[in-house]
């Protein structure tokens, strides 16, 4: 009885209790992240941080990352060195609670366009820890199956289009593609178009015949039956429909690849970009971006330091790429002997990373309503989707809604 | 016999089939009613034990329930590490599966080919752990025919072959013993059919090329529970390689236990001021318990919330908490707020016959003594429901718990923490292990429930059931 | 006066654990909140008074809208729904018959167990191609033959009730007894049953009756941004989401409240039926004239209960999470949490703090209402 009192109390006042080494809090996303970081600490980093007297200690937080930052950077418990994710780094750098890095860290190692996501009146808040961008990802037995060719970089809307249809003629339920009411896909092929998200003036223009061009397209494979969104499938995401063989098209980033080799060891598949606009023979993409940053407040700032250069430095990238979870942002990593592998994970990587200079690219970023702006937007995309409503209704709803959200 | 007589025995005969029709209908609808209520969980609870909880038409059975699997399952458990029941992947092991193909006329025979791939169990939280691989252990031998014969198979009534081939996978030399032995068997061309193995595989894959087996040595328990096994194993701290599922259910066992002892203390001590003691401000006092019970907690939850990050105005910085977000101690002080359980307790002294404390008093007892000895020992069996109910509500409790315990996963309880089995799984529509770990959850407090139905009833006729 | 001056330290005494929880978490978060709703208030900046800027806010933020909009269809919807069904099934399950307590604890299982649980369970049930999808195509599969049974025993019954009633008013013209067959009669019932059941098997055997063709059910429960019947206005409007929210919640309040009617109905005299039946009032005639008046306490209690609970829904939006859009299931609860923790940017604590003092408001007003007007009903 005493032993479970004992036990009780412990369990009351546990994570109460300081500790004494210098232990640098690490926080990241849950999910598909944890097991590869955890063997970067274990096996890449962690022991030339024990040298200079450091462990880490990896917090991955599985619930919402930003909502737990929030909150944990307000009640002084957020860890020492964490994750920014680009869409809303203009919201974190406002709390002050971000430590500027120049002068800590050389940011000259690291590609322009990613430092300038986390840089604000000259500042650098973060260092990109890799960036991903879009692709297609096919599944080769259902296009051979069908008689179609694989979707290549040649293609535009039009070719692609009469590709997906073919196969989704294979089966009665299997589709062509799937697709999510998502901005972050739909705002890639906008792109191409010309489009971009904010304009000159600070508004945002989703009426032009640039974006409502786009948005028929991309909705239009869902109206027409060639594709289908993933949640009418049961699915969780469009990797899911790829990964339980339900459509033959996923258009995704390279957190893709993790998340076959778990769930569908034995899928045949491949890259390929984003098809062009047949109006501009452009392609269009985004660049996802997730910074390491470093705690304001953190008491231990020169291991956290240390522990932000491990985790950024040459080893633990080219680790990261090997293990199929995105791409490096070291300007040297460019040039990889990985991305000359034969493998289906290396060529799909290789196309992500080419991704990022493939046509019109834009960062995945929102200013400060930071990902609120694609809400109206994926509600236009749901209901067009569904056959709630036309297009051209939808869209102007939707520009009044986004509207009202940047001015207020 | 007179015509009344034979009047009344008539009326007996018509009444007395009346009472069993009657009788009848009611059982009828009783148990259409307890289906009816209890459907969803009986079906997710059937459901749990299924691969894909979400593959269509929905089924009541599974061949996880057939006890023909369950005796291969067993047969292959002891085949690939002597454990029947548990299975696995041991050293000696000498796993032979027999699959059986439907080949065409026409079509040329050849033999599929077998790998053990090295395979992870599941995404996410389960990935973390360092875990052995059978792949790096296990030897295929070459795929052999052992029975063919004639037959038409399908829709169409195609004649052809039925071929059956054995896979043997051995496990030569010394090594550790592994979980998971996992198969891949893929047919040698399109036209070949796969029909039937000795353990049905997990799905069929790349358009029903590879018949794909998770585990293809469960053991009997281990292909029944499967999905329930895994919410143990799968998902683990991350810091220090413990089940979650058995640190949320410690930490709400924990939580619970000391929730009751918070809110005995809080309710016998309050509610027997409210019922017997007669102070200025008593009835606003009371007034406040009642408004207390009707304002929604995310009313008060934002200052509440500040508090807890400060550690009550550095209160809690005494014993070496400088917050107490993300900490028990904190959940337990917010949740100290609870009225319910406060007005139960009033209503409860108040019927206690004053005369019997009175005759305490003239002994000259303090009020405390009079409290502890003489009110509360008659409060038995309030206090007994209070109890089952408040470790019941704490068990369940979601609101705070989701704003207090947010980081690391060790600190949540088993509500909240199923919610991260929702986000982590939910996506790659893996419901069979959220599944088991909703229905593992409920568990304990359906079992409460069993034995101590009296006072959940009790509760109930109370009003609110829930505190 | 004595006694109260005297007991004023022991009372005090006794109050104090309670006293503090409650001067702390209730009455400072109360004026705190108050305060804040005046402010604009990030968590990091100090917080700058605003006046009621945050309160004209509320009335053009969409979001806030569609919740009120949302919470108000909820309570209402539910709580009605709750209502009637609770009573209704405890009237169907109203018998003295053996193995009742066994029946209650069954009924009663489903609600012991958490929010979670329920909605995890649910939300599986309510996915695309789920198992409530699957039901609404097999009973719309086998409407003929569903049809056909209920058709079948209707007649069956009908024709017995006939022919019983005028063979007792031949058989029992004069002998001055008064008997007489009702509708529902138990056991003509049971024969009607089993007709039913034997002329559909036979039907369907037969291949006169076969289940119709009919395409999967699809109904997109949960990613749509749907709401019904779309004819209506904005305000009468039920997201589809909400709907499947509410459906849920229903489902899984009906077994406690039902409880609490089935009690206070074995406290109702048998005698009052048994006048009831020899003014020669039927069982429909009973339930409106005994029971309904006779379970008014209850039925009070039950609908204040249910709006106090429907007004604070929270667990199943904040479960169902991703899984739907926010803007097809907010609540007001839930917009207050979701100000407050917005995730994407920066807490607004006075924007949330404005909508929590409208919710406490809202609250107050609804559970007011509603006991007056049913004091009112109860008094006329």
């Amino acid at each position: 009885m005493r032993r479970l009192v004992t036990a009780l109390l412990a369990t009351l006042f546990a994570f109460s209790w300081a500790n004494a080494q210098t232990i640098v809090r690490v926080q990241g996303y849950g999910g598909q992240d944890p097991a590869i970081v955890q063997r970067l600490i274990d096996e890449v980093i962690g022991k030339g941080l024990a040298d200079q007297g450091i462990t880490i200690k990896y917090e991955p937080i599985e619930t919402d990352y930003n909502t737990v930052l929030v909150n944990s950077l307000s009640a002084g418990t957020a860890g020492d060195v964490f994750y920014v994710p680009g869409e809303v780094a203009p919201g974190f750098i406002a709390t002050g609670k971000l430590l500027p890095l120049e002068g800590l860290v050389d940011t000259s190692a690291f590609i322009d366009t990613l430092n300038a996501v986390f840089t604000q009146d000259g500042h650098v808040y973060g260092i990109a820890k890799d960036f991903n961008t879009l692709a297609v990802f096919y599944n080769k037995d259902m296009f051979d199956a069908a008689g179609a060719d694989y979707p290549n970089a040649d293609d535009d809307w039009t070719s692609f289009e009469a590709k997906l249809t073919k196969v989704a003629a294979l089966k009665p339920d299997t589709y062509g593609a799937c697709i999510a009411a998502d901005t972050a896909r739909l705002g890639a092929f906008a792109f191409a178009n010309g489009w971009t998200t904010f304009t000159a003036d600070g508004g945002a223009d989703i009426t032009s015949p640039a974006f409502a061009d786009a948005f028929d397209f991309y909705s239009g494979l869902v109206t027409k039956g060639i594709a289908v969104q993933p949640a009418d499938v049961g699915a969780g995401w469009p990797g899911d429909c790829l990964a339980r063989e339900q459509a033959a098209v996923a258009i995704e980033g390279a957190w893709i690849l993790g998340f076959l080799r778990d769930n569908a060891p034995n899928l045949q598949y491949g890259a390929s970009f984003l098809p062009k606009s047949p109006k501009t023979g452009e392609s269009g993409n985004f660049i996802y971006t997730v910074a390491w940053a470093i705690n304001a407040d953190t008491k231990v700032q020169d291991a956290a330091v240390k522990v932000l250069d491990a985790l950024t430095s040459p080893e633990a990238q080219q680790f990261i790429l090997e293990q199929g979870l995105a791409i490096p942002s070291r300007k040297a990593l460019s040039d990889n002997d990985y991305f000359k592998q034969d493998t289906a994970e290396a060529q799909a990587n290789k196309i992500v990373f080419e991704g990022a200079s493939h046509g019109n690219v834009y960062g995945f970023q929102f200013g400060k309503v930071g990902t609120d702006y694609m809400s109206p937007i994926n509600n236009a995309l749901t209901a067009v989707m569904t056959g709630a409503s036309d297009s051209a209704a939808a869209l102007k709803q939707a520009q009044t809604d986004l509207n009202a959200l940047l001015t207020r | 016999m007179s015509a009344s007589a034979a009047m009344r025995q008539e009326r007996e005969r018509w009444e007395a089939q009346r009472r069993w029709a009657r009788a009848g209908f009611a059982y009828l609808l009783l148990i259409l009613f307890s289906l009816l209520f209890l459907g969803p969980l009986l079906f997710a609870a059937l459901s749990s034990v299924k691969t894909d909880p979400l593959g269509y038409p929905p089924t009541l059975l599974s061949p996880q329930l057939a006890p023909a699997n369950w005796a291969a399952a067993a047969k292959l458990g002891r085949e690939g590490a002597k454990a029947p029941l548990w299975g696995g992947f041991a050293p000696g092991a000498n796993v032979n599966v027999e699959l059986t193909y439907f080949i065409p006329q026409g079509t040329e025979a050849a033999a599929p080919t077998a790998t053990v791939p090295r395979r992870r169990p599941g995404g996410g939280l389960g990935a973390v752990q360092q875990i052995d691989y059978a792949a790096d252990y296990a030897v295929v031998a070459p795929v052999v025919e052992v029975g063919r014969r004639a037959g038409v198979h399908g829709a169409d009534a195609q004649a052809g072959e039925f071929v059956t081939y054995r896979v043997t996978v051995t496990y030569p030399g010394a090594g550790p013993k592994v979980d998971r032995l996992p198969l891949d068997v893929e047919s040698a061309s399109r036209a070949i059919e796969f029909v039937s193995s000795t353990l049905p595989p997990t799905r069929l894959e790349r358009l029903g090329l590879v018949a794909s087996f998770q585990a293809v040595t469960p053991g009997a328990l281990g292909y029944l529970l499967g999905n329930y096994r895994r919410v143990f194993t799968e998902a683990r701290s991350v810091t220090t390689g413990d089940s979650l599922f058995m640190r949320w259910t410690w930490n709400t066992f924990v939580y619970a236990f000391f929730r009751v002892v918070v809110t005995l203390f809080i309710a016998t001590t309050a509610g027997y001021a409210l019922a017997r003691l007669r102070f200025p401000g008593r009835n606003l006092m009371f007034l406040l318990v009642l408004f207390a019970q009707m304002v929604p907690m995310q009313v008060l939850f934002i200052s509440n919330y500040l508090v807890l990050r400060d550690g009550i105005w550095g209160l809690s910085s005494l014993w070496g908490q400088a917050t107490l977000l993300n900490s028990l101690p904190g959940l337990l002080f917010v949740t100290a707020l609870n009225a319910g359980p406060v007005f139960i307790m009033k209503q409860f002294f108040e019927s206690i016959p004053r005369e019997v404390e009175e005759s305490a008093m003239m002994d000259g007892a303090s009020y405390w003594s009079r409290f502890s000895r003489v009110v509360l020992p008659m409060a038995r069996p309030a206090l007994g429901a209070l109890i089952i109910l408040s470790f019941q509500g704490a068990w369940n409790d979601f609101f705070w718990p989701l704003v207090v315990l947010t980081t690391p996963e060790d600190i949540k309880t088993l509500p909240i923490g199923l919610l991260t089995f929702r986000n982590v799984y939910g996506n790659s529509g893996d419901w069979g292990l959220i599944l088991a770990g909703a229905i593992l959850s409920a568990l304990p407090v359906i079992v409460l429930f069993i034995v101590f139905q009296r006072y959940f009833m009790e509760g109930v006729t109370y009003g609110g059931g829930k505190e | 006066m004595r006694a109260r001056g005297r007991e004023f330290l022991p009372a005090l005494m006794f109050l104090l654990p309670f006293l503090l929880v409650l001067a702390v978490f209730f009455v400072y978060a109360g004026v705190r909140a108050v305060y804040f709703s005046f402010t604009d208030y990030d968590l990091f900046n100090a917080p700058q008074w605003v006046g009621l800027a945050n309160y004209r806010a509320l009335f053009s933020d969409d979001r806030f809208l569609t919740a009120l909009r949302n919470s108000l269809l909820f309570a209402a919807i539910v709580t009605t729904f709750q209502t009637i069904g609770a009573l209704l099934s405890a009237s169907a399950v109203n018998r003295r018959v053996r193995g009742m307590t066994f029946f209650r604890s069954a009924f009663y299982m489903p609600a012991v167990t958490s929010s979670v649980v329920i909605t995890l369970i649910f939300l599986w049930l309510f996915q695309r191609l789920g198992g409530i999808n699957y039901l609404i195509a097999a009973v719309s599969r086998n409407a003929p033959i569903i049809l056909t049974f209920v058709i079948v025993m209707v007649l069956a019954q009908g024709l017995q009730v006939l022919v019983e009633r005028w063979r007792l008013r031949r058989r029992l013209r004069g002998a001055g007894q008064q008997r007489t067959v009702s509708l529902l009669d138990p056991a003509l019932l049971a024969v009607a049953l089993v007709a039913a059941i034997i002329v559909t098997t036979a039907l369907a055997l037969l291949g006169y009756l076969a289940p119709r063709e009919v395409q999967n059910v699809a109904i997109n429960w949960l990613q749509t941004r749907q709401e019904v019947p779309a004819s209506f206005p904005f305000w009468l409007r039920v997201p589809l989401p909400l709907a499947a929210i509410m459906f849920q919640n229903i489902f899984t309040t009906i077994p406690t409240y039902m409880l609490m009617f089935l009690a206070a109905m074995q406290d109702v005299p048998r005698s009052q039926y048994e006048a009831a039946a020899l003014d020669g009032a039927n069982s429909v005639q009973q339930f409106f004239y005994v029971t309904v008046p006779a379970l008014q306490p209850v039925t009070f209690l039950v609908v204040t209960l249910g709006l106090i609970g429907t007004l604070q829904m929270f667990d199943q939006v904040a479960i169902f999470g991703s899984s739907v859009p926010l803007q097809s299931v907010i609540t007001l609860a839930y917009f207050v949490y979701n100000r407050m923790f917005p995730g994407a940017q920066l807490p607004e604590v006075g924007f949330a703090s404005a909508a929590a003092m409208f919710l406490a408001l809202l609250t107050l007003i609804i559970v007011t209402l509603q006991r007056t007007v049913l004091r009112a009903e109860g008094e006329r």
